[in-house]
């Protein structure tokens, strides 16, 4: 039944990005059957977690999970611990190794802050597929400063072809902003002299631009050795998380702006109408 | 999970709904629930709910424009029955097909329909010159004759191109404290590959000049919505700032266009760095065994 899988997913692109969680874990408890192909396709706020042994943070997902542990990319260890929990062949725990090592730079270079991890998993066929994980959030020192949060998970697949290896990236970037806001205005009741020493005009408010997008990109590229793994995904990430900032900045900033304006205008419509009335009377009149 | 338990869960989604998409959301949830009887009687509480609370406007039977469905707009006493104050008709809603029915003719409150016919009347004016496609609907309050609510929404539904926005707003003016408080709030969807929705409140509390009472509708009134399409015009723009700020602060300092050296990663020297930062650091350990 993709039927109903596909039911919830249109929901999920529906509901408040904000309460992903919670939906999930909703519809999680209605189909409990479905878990898996729900959790596999919903992408959800990464999580932030401390490797015991080494005491540096990674980041949880679905993707380094095994039943209830998950396991870090710094010590390749499971938590809580697991004595049989799924990791990589050897070969490939020491390209795992050298792509967090490449992508931690790049998230200090682009991020200059924040946590990445870099998980790899064999596939069947002999290739092998991994997730590259960002995740940055600011925390407001006050509550009126504004804050945010950036998630990118970046799932891909390679396969060797000779000296060519084929990739399949798909990228989701999930990001939050929050403001709010408060004033009240003495001066406004100063002009009103309402006499009864009356406060002027209270606001309280917050504004949220919540959500996230997916994008999917397919490449070959060269391979001279394990390592050009690491040079071409980081490559086509870094590739695509520049499309996908440049194509957020348009959705947040430019599209949901233009849709308040399409409701409600700061400009009167009436002064609007009156002068393309004028103008076609113009126009008219110079015609004559 | 039970029955009952399950179409709580589908009610809570419902509740949800960006705007102009609940026949949507509806949709998905008959699919998951998959039975449509206990669905029907379930979710009708909800979907009640939901056009209240999202101001959801009515087609007035026998006239030509549309009211606003609310609290403030709920006959007493008559299950699903509201009231458009303006052509003073009362009928009965269908909140799952969001049809008015059997209008009756309601005679209002002859102490504040004065005052608030002349509200209503510079409502629709002030709606007419800064809402796209606004409905206003202005309402007295039973048993306070000095009391008046306000409602405004306006909505935009483009499924083609995969966006819907909504404009709400709502005051409440007591003329005996002197005080108007309201609210504005306002939900955009665009869902184009992907899911990303604006989501604001504001409140907001003004206190009334002396110039405006009771006695005096046709003065007062549009003093009143000069108020209130004051405050609305300076909310506008202060989201404007607040779009400015986030995106020339907030995202700019969760990730950057380019690293500090304005050009893209060099990834072969990432990995000759990280392998140059080996090779020094075992040559330091054949220096000390040395």
């Amino acid at each position: 039944m993709t039927d109903l899988v596909d039911s919830m997913l249109d929901l999920m692109r529906r509901l408040p990005p904000t309460r992903v969680e919670e939906n999930v874990a909703a519809l999680v408890n209605i189909c409990p059957d479905y878990a898996d192909d729900l959790l596999g396709s919903v992408d959800q706020p990464l999580t932030l977690k401390t490797d015991r042994a080494t005491g540096r943070e990674y980041l949880a997902c679905d993707y380094n999970r095994d039943g209830e542990s998950y396991r870090s990319p710094w010590s390749n260890e499971y938590d809580p611990p697991l004595d049989d929990g799924t990791v990589p062949t050897p070969k490939l725990r020491q390209l795992e190794i050298k792509a967090n090592e490449a992508f931690d730079t790049y998230r200090e270079m682009y991020f200059e802050g924040g946590v990445s991890s870099v998980f790899l998993w064999d596939l069947d066929d002999g290739g092998f597929a991994g997730v590259v994980l960002f995740k940055k959030s600011l925390s407001p020192s006050a509550t009126t400063e504004p804050s945010g949060s950036w998630d990118s998970i970046h799932v891909f697949e390679a396969a060797e072809r000779g000296r060519q290896a084929h990739y399949k990236l798909t990228s989701t970037i999930m990001l939050e902003l929050v403001t709010r806001s408060a004033s009240s205005s003495s001066s406004n009741a100063e002009k009103q002299d309402n006499g009864n020493g009356k406060e002027g005009t209270k606001t309280s408010g917050d504004v949220s631009l919540s959500g996230s997008m997916t994008r999917q990109t397919e490449q070959d590229c060269p391979v001279q050795n394990q390592e050009s793994h690491v040079t071409n995904m980081g490559r086509m990430i870094e590739e695509m998380e520049i499309k996908m900032r440049n194509l957020l900045q348009e959705v947040y900033f430019g599209k949901t702006r233009d849709v308040v304006y399409d409701l409600r205008s700061v400009e009167s419509l009436e002064r609007q109408r009156r002068q393309r009335e004028l103008q076609k009377e113009l126009v008219g009149f110079m015609k004559r | 999970m039970d029955s009952a338990e399950r179409i709580q869960a589908a009610a809570k989604f419902l509740l949800q709904s960006p705007p102009g998409e609940i026949n949507d959301v509806l949709n998905d949830v008959r699919n998951i629930i998959s039975d449509d009887d206990s669905l029907q009687e379930g979710v009708l509480p909800a979907l009640q709910e939901y056009n209240l609370a999202q101001f959801i406007i009515a087609d007035v039977p026998g006239s030509e424009h549309q009211s606003i469905i609310s609290e403030a707009a709920k006959v007493d006493g008559e299950e699903d029955r509201f009231l458009d104050p303006r052509s003073k008709t009362s009928f009965r809603f269908d909140h799952l097909s969001l049809e008015a029915s059997d209008p009756q003719p309601m005679e209002p409150d002859t102490e504040p329909e004065p005052f608030r016919a002349a509200l209503e009347s510079s409502t629709l004016t002030y709606l007419n010159s800064h809402f796209h496609e606004g409905v206003a609907s202005v309402f007295a309050t039973p048993g306070s004759p000095s009391k008046f609510t306000v409602q405004i929404v306006a909505n935009k539904y483009n499924p083609t191109n995969f966006w819907a926005g909504r404009w709400r707003s709502a005051y409440t003016i007591d003329l005996e404290q002197e005080v108007v408080s309201g609210k504005i709030l306002v939900n955009v969807h665009y869902y184009e590959q992907g899911n990303v929705q604006l989501e604001t409140t504001h409140n907001l509390t003004i206190p009334l000049p002396p110039a405006i009472t009771p006695s005096s509708p046709s003065t007062s009134a549009p003093k009143l919505v000069a108020l209130i399409e004051d405050e609305e015009g300076k909310y506008q723009t202060s989201l404007n700032d607040a779009y400015t700020e986030m995106s020339e602060k907030t995202f700019k300092a969760l990730r950057r266009a380019l690293p500090l050296t304005r050009s893209k990663i060099d990834w072969d020297r990432v990995m000759g760095y990280k392998l140059g930062a080996e090779l020094s650091a075992s040559k330091g350990v054949f220096g000390e065994s040395q």
